[in-house]
Order: C-alpha cells, then sequence, then structure tokens
C-alpha cells in the first residue's frame, strides 16, 4: 500500500459545523508510504475518529478513504484483517492492552499472527524500552507508561507500509520518547513505510515531512 | 485452524462452569429421553405391527366357532361341522371386501417330532398345515420341499416357543431358548401312514409367526405327503386365510358374527395397541425434543452473556487483525467439545438402558432392531444444536466488527 487518501471526509459529530478550519476535515488529503506524518491537534478535534477511520473499525463518517485509490467500504472483514496484519500498525490512544495476560503474552498475541519477530527481539525491544524485568508480570500491574511501551512493541510486531501512532508517547518521559522514536523510525525506514503519529502536545521526537492540523 | 492456546487464557474469563454444567444436563437429559424412546420403540415396533416377513398384515385367518353342538357332533362322528363347506367358500368369494381365500390343508396321517435338545431327547405328536405359497413371504428359496432330498421347512407359531419357554423349559428346568437357536436345532419328523408304514424325514425350523397359531409346511409337501401316507382320507379344511382390502372394514366383523365365524389372532386389540405405543412414542421423543430445545436456548443464552461480558477483549482481538471466525473458533471448541462429550455419554447411557431391557424383550420373543437409527438420531440432534450455536456464535463475534457504523 503506498497512499491513504482521505476525500472529504467529516465525523457525523462535526456535521453541520460552520467555520472548521482542518487540513484534514472536508478537504482532499493524502499520506504517502516513506514519509512521516504528524497530526496535530487540540482534544476534541476527532484525532482518535480519524485513526478509528483509517484502521477501519468505525464509519459514522461522511466522504470517502481510500487506499492506493480503492474504496475502504469495498474491503471486507478477511481484507481488513489483512490490513491489520500486514499494511497498517495501530498504536491506539488507550492501547487496548489485555489485563489478565502479562506484558510477554500480550505481545506474543499479535506476533503469533504475524510471525514478524523472534522472542529473542522482542526481549531486545524490551530491554530497550527500560522494562524486560515486566516482561512476565501481569499487565494490570505496570504503571501507564509502561503499559504505553508494551502496546508500542506489540504495534512493532508486524510488518507495515504505514504507522498509524495515536498519542504514542503521552506517558512517556524524553529519554523513553527518543528511544520509542529512534525504534519506530528504525522499523519505517526498513520497510519504507509511512508514519502518521497524532498528538495533542507532547509530539514523538521524529522528523516530520508534514505536519497537518486537524 | 489451529488451537491457540493465549486466545483461551483470555477469552476463558467469565466462562460459568455452572451453566454449561446445566446446559450439558439438560442436553444429555433431552437426548437421552429421545433416544431412549426412538430405541425402545425401533426395539418393539416389530412385536405391534406384526409384519413378521411371513404373513401380510392384510390377511385373515378365519375358523368357525367351535360351540357346544359342534363339540358334540364331531364327538358322536357326525359330519366335520367345524369345517368350511364349498357353499361357504362360494359366499364368502362373493363378498366385495375380499381379494382372495386361501384353504388350509391339514395333514392326513400322524406325525411325531423328535429333537435332541440339551443332551434330552424330546418327542411329541404334532400337526401340520399349509396354506397356498402365494400367502406366504418367505425369502431365499427356503420354503421349498424336494422329494429327492427331503428336508421340510417348518414355519412355528411364536406362541409355542412362548408356551415352552414359559411354560415346559421354566417348570422342568429346561433352557429357554431364543429363536435365532431353536432355528438351528434338528429336527426328526416321523409321518405314520394310515398303513402304519413309518418314515423318517428331517426337518427345521425356519421362522415364526406372530400371526398364526399353526405348525406350516409348504404346501407341494401337504400335497405329497397326504398322498403318500393318506391318500383316502378326504377332509374339507378347517380355517381359511382371507386376503381383504381392508382388516378394519366393519362389513367384515358383521359378516363373521352373522356366520359364527372367528377371526383369528387379536389383530385388532395388536391394531390400538400399536397405535398408542406410536401416540406414547411421539410424545416421548417430542418431550425430549422440546428439552433439547430449551437446553439448546439456555446454551445459546449464556455464550452471548459470555461474548457480551468478553466484548472489549472480543474487539481489542479483531483490531490486532483476528478475524471473527478464528475468535468465534475459541468459543466454537468448546461449545463442540461440551456436545461431543455429551452425544457420547447419552448413547452410553442408552446402551447400558437397552442392555437392561432386552433380554426382557428376548425372552418374549421379540425381535429388536440394531442401535443403528438412535446412533443417528443423536447425531443428527447434536448436529443440530452444534450448527446452531456455531451460527449463533460467529454472528455475535461478526457483530462486533464495527464501533461505529
Amino acid at each position: 500500500m503506498d497512499t491513504i487518501q482521505l476525500h472529504n471526509v467529516l465525523p457525523q459529530v462535526f456535521a453541520g459545523r460552520t467555520g472548521l478550519v482542518s487540513d484534514v476535515w472536508l478537504t482532499d488529503v493524502e499520506f504517502r508510504r516513506g514519509t512521516a506524518y504528524l497530526v496535530a491537534a487540540e482534544s476534541g478535534r476527532g484525532k482518535s475518529s480519524f485513526c478509528a477511520y483509517v484502521y477501519g473499525y468505525r464509519k459514522d463518517y461522511s466522504g470517502s478513504i481510500t487506499f492506493d485509490g480503492q474504496s475502504v467500504a469495498s474491503l471486507g472483514i478477511n481484507e481488513w484483517a489483512e490490513v491489520r496484519r500486514r499494511r497498517i500498525a495501530y498504536l491506539p490512544q488507550e492501547m487496548r492492552l489485555f489485563p489478565v495476560l502479562t506484558a510477554r503474552e500480550n505481545v506474543e498475541l499479535k506476533n503469533r499472527l504475524t510471525g514478524y519477530h523472534t522472542d529473542a527481539e522482542i526481549r531486545t525491544m524490551f530491554e530497550r524500552l527500560g522494562i524486560a524485568d515486566k516482561l512476565d508480570s501481569s499487565v494490570a500491574k505496570l504503571s501507564i507508561g509502561q503499559q504505553q511501551r508494551v502496546a508500542l512493541i506489540r504495534t512493532l510486531c508486524q510488518p507495515a507500509d504505514f504507522y498509524l501512532l495515536d498519542e504514542p508517547v503521552s506517558h512517556l518521559d524524553a529519554a523513553n520518547n527518543r528511544t520509542v522514536a529512534e525504534m519506530v523510525m528504525e522499523e519505517a525506514r526498513r520497510q519504507g513505510a509511512g508514519v502518521i503519529a497524532t498528538s495533542v502536545g507532547n509530539n514523538l521526537d521524529i522528523t516530520v515531512g508534514e505536519v497537518l492540523n486537524l | 485452524m489451529k488451537n491457540n492456546p493465549l486466545l483461551w487464557k483470555l477469552l476463558r474469563s467469565h466462562i460459568s462452569k455452572v451453566q454449561l454444567v446445566g446446559f450439558g444436563i439438560a442436553n444429555l437429559l433431552g437426548l437421552f429421553i429421545v433416544l431412549v424412546g426412538l430405541q425402545f420403540y425401533s426395539d418393539i415396533r416389530s412385536f405391534f405391527t406384526e409384519e413378521d416377513g411371513f404373513f401380510n398384515k392384510d390377511y385373515l385367518v378365519v375358523t368357525k366357532s367351535v360351540g357346544n353342538i359342534n363339540m358334540v357332533a364331531s364327538l358322536v362322528g357326525g359330519a366335520d361341522v367345524n369345517a368350511f363347506s364349498d357353499d361357504d367358500i362360494a359366499e364368502l368369494k362373493e363378498q366385495p371386501w375380499l381379494k382372495k381365500v386361501g384353504c388350509f390343508t391339514t395333514a392326513g396321517y400322524r406325525v411325531q417330532a423328535t429333537v435332541s435338545l440339551a443332551g434330552q431327547g424330546l418327542r411329541s405328536d404334532i400337526f401340520f398345515e399349509s396354506v397356498p405359497d402365494e400367502f406366504l413371504d418367505i425369502e431365499g428359496g427356503e420354503w421349498v420341499f424336494d422329494e429327492k432330498k427331503p428336508e421340510i421347512p417348518i414355519l412355528v407359531s411364536k406362541d409355542y416357543l412362548s408356551l415352552y419357554n414359559f411354560g415346559f423349559a421354566a417348570s422342568r428346568g429346561m433352557p429357554q431358548l431364543s429363536e435365532s437357536m431353536i432355528k438351528k436345532v434338528p429336527i426328526i419328523l416321523c409321518c405314520i401312514a394310515s398303513d402304519g408304514r413309518r418314515e423318517y424325514l428331517p426337518a427345521r425350523i425356519v421362522g415364526f409367526s406372530g400371526r398364526i397359531s399353526s405348525i406350516l409346511v409348504p404346501d407341494s409337501f401337504m400335497k405329497w405327503s397326504n398322498e403318500r401316507y393318506a391318500a383316502e382320507v378326504e377332509r374339507q379344511p378347517s380355517r381359511l386365510v382371507l386376503e381383504v382390502v381392508n382388516p378394519g372394514d366393519p362389513k367384515i366383523e358383521t359378516f363373521m358374527k352373522e356366520h359364527h365365524y372367528e377371526v383369528g389372532g387379536d389383530k385388532m386389540n395388536s391394531n390400538k395397541t400399536s397405535y398408542l405405543i406410536n401416540v406414547l412414542m411421539v410424545i416421548v421423543v417430542s418431550v425430549g425434543l422440546l428439552i433439547s430445545l430449551l437446553s439448546f436456548f439456555i446454551l445459546i443464552l449464556s455464550i452471548y452473556l459470555l461474548l457480551q461480558k468478553n466484548v472489549d477483549k472480543l474487539r481489542n482481538l479483531l483490531l490486532l487483525g483476528y478475524t471473527p471466525k478464528e475468535v468465534a473458533a475459541t468459543y466454537i471448541r468448546m461449545v463442540v467439545g461440551i456436545n461431543a462429550t455429551v452425544c457420547v455419554v447419552a448413547l452410553g447411557l442408552l446402551v447400558y438402558v437397552r442392555m437392561l431391557y432386552l433380554p426382557v424383550l428376548e425372552s418374549l420373543s421379540i425381535d429388536c432392531g440394531t442401535i443403528l437409527p438412535s446412533l443417528l438420531a443423536a447425531v443428527v440432534v447434536i448436529g443440530a444444536i452444534t450448527a446452531g450455536n456455531v451460527v449463533a456464535i460467529r454472528k455475535k463475534v461478526t457483530s462486533l466488527w464495527l464501533l461505529e457504523k
């Protein structure tokens, strides 16, 4: 997948609202492979909605979204599953980890689907983010910042054309922010993937090619 | 689809063992009732339908009532008033409800039968009758007589076997015999001609009929033997076999009453019993199916509740790239496991219960069916329940695909 395009997309809750100024809503916008984007917005501007529309789990919008020119409306469940396994790696803002499983199991649940990383590689990622000692702790016992790092590792456990990261560093300090940015960019460069990161202020520490204000 | 233990670890929480056990027991009970009803019905059916394979159920065996006057007349050696005259038969043939009539031919000579049983020789005077072959339906060329190589096939009333098993054998400490056993026992017949000549012929029982209280041999043998041993005796038949259009026709009953004829066997009662058994069977199986159906809904409700409690996890799995099919498979495996267990346990219970009642039926000389129909019924019922469960689970999980439509 080389491009993600939004044509005149508007969340239904914004319908009828006047004076909307946005680089994304009600306009044509294209995200290209190999480029890093920052989607900056204040709270309530539809940041998570944007991610949900692109990732295909919400349809409460007008306008259309296309992948390489093909409308996502034509994608069936199995095709979406394939997109989620091979094309778009998504880190939700609310992380969506499973508290009853350990950190390692949460990551494995994704890696099992893709077979993308070896156990050793996963361990290395935990070490780089300073949570190797939490591998076998239940996620429920981790701090929010630790959980965000586990979720990031899980997101990296798949091949991708785009990394869609919804406030990936909102709970991280500057040092961890840098490490996360490094890891994401390493993977993105290796695969020639695009990165779309959203932020309300604490930006992912990467060099962005384009900044879009929601 | 390979098993994913992580999915199971994740999705098994909120599974209510009590609900599943409740479903299992209800389903087991329903299925068990269905199976026992069907199996018992198929086991005893032959007894009530009386399609014993030899004698069509639309045939009636008719005799004249033995009244006091008849008895005295036959004692003083008068005309055989129990026999049907040619006029009687001609009158019968005029009846609109009659399709055809056949005469029982009686042997005009004495016969003794000898069997060797459990080391003891048993000998008894017996009698023979025959009916035209067209009234009998015996397969495989068993019902033939070849005078060059005589082995006489015999068809015996089931009542005689019961008399032996429950009267004779029980009081003398002799072994009780099943039909299949007695068919293997060789019999020697001693035919005593009117001039005192004796001839010994081998014989074999080829079947038991619940409809004719007599001992039947092939018509061809009867003709041959009557000529050979009792050429001079001429007798009118005392029993007739009638093929009628409808055995339940009230005109037949009226005709029989008017002429003081008796219809052999308790066919009417047997028909009523058979009808009641059918009704009973339908009730029992319906109750069983109803319980199965209710248990099916218990499981569906239980699973919907389970899916509802795990809805966030299921959604998150779908967001990770799992397909609804893969996620549903975890629960489907569980349901299939429970249903298969229920099926096996129900069949096991059925076999056990059948072992308890089978000896009783066998001693009543009832030909029992096989367990195959019940096996099939179990597979069909459990298959239908499982298919319903699978569809419901898949549908529910797929419905979680979109957060907002």
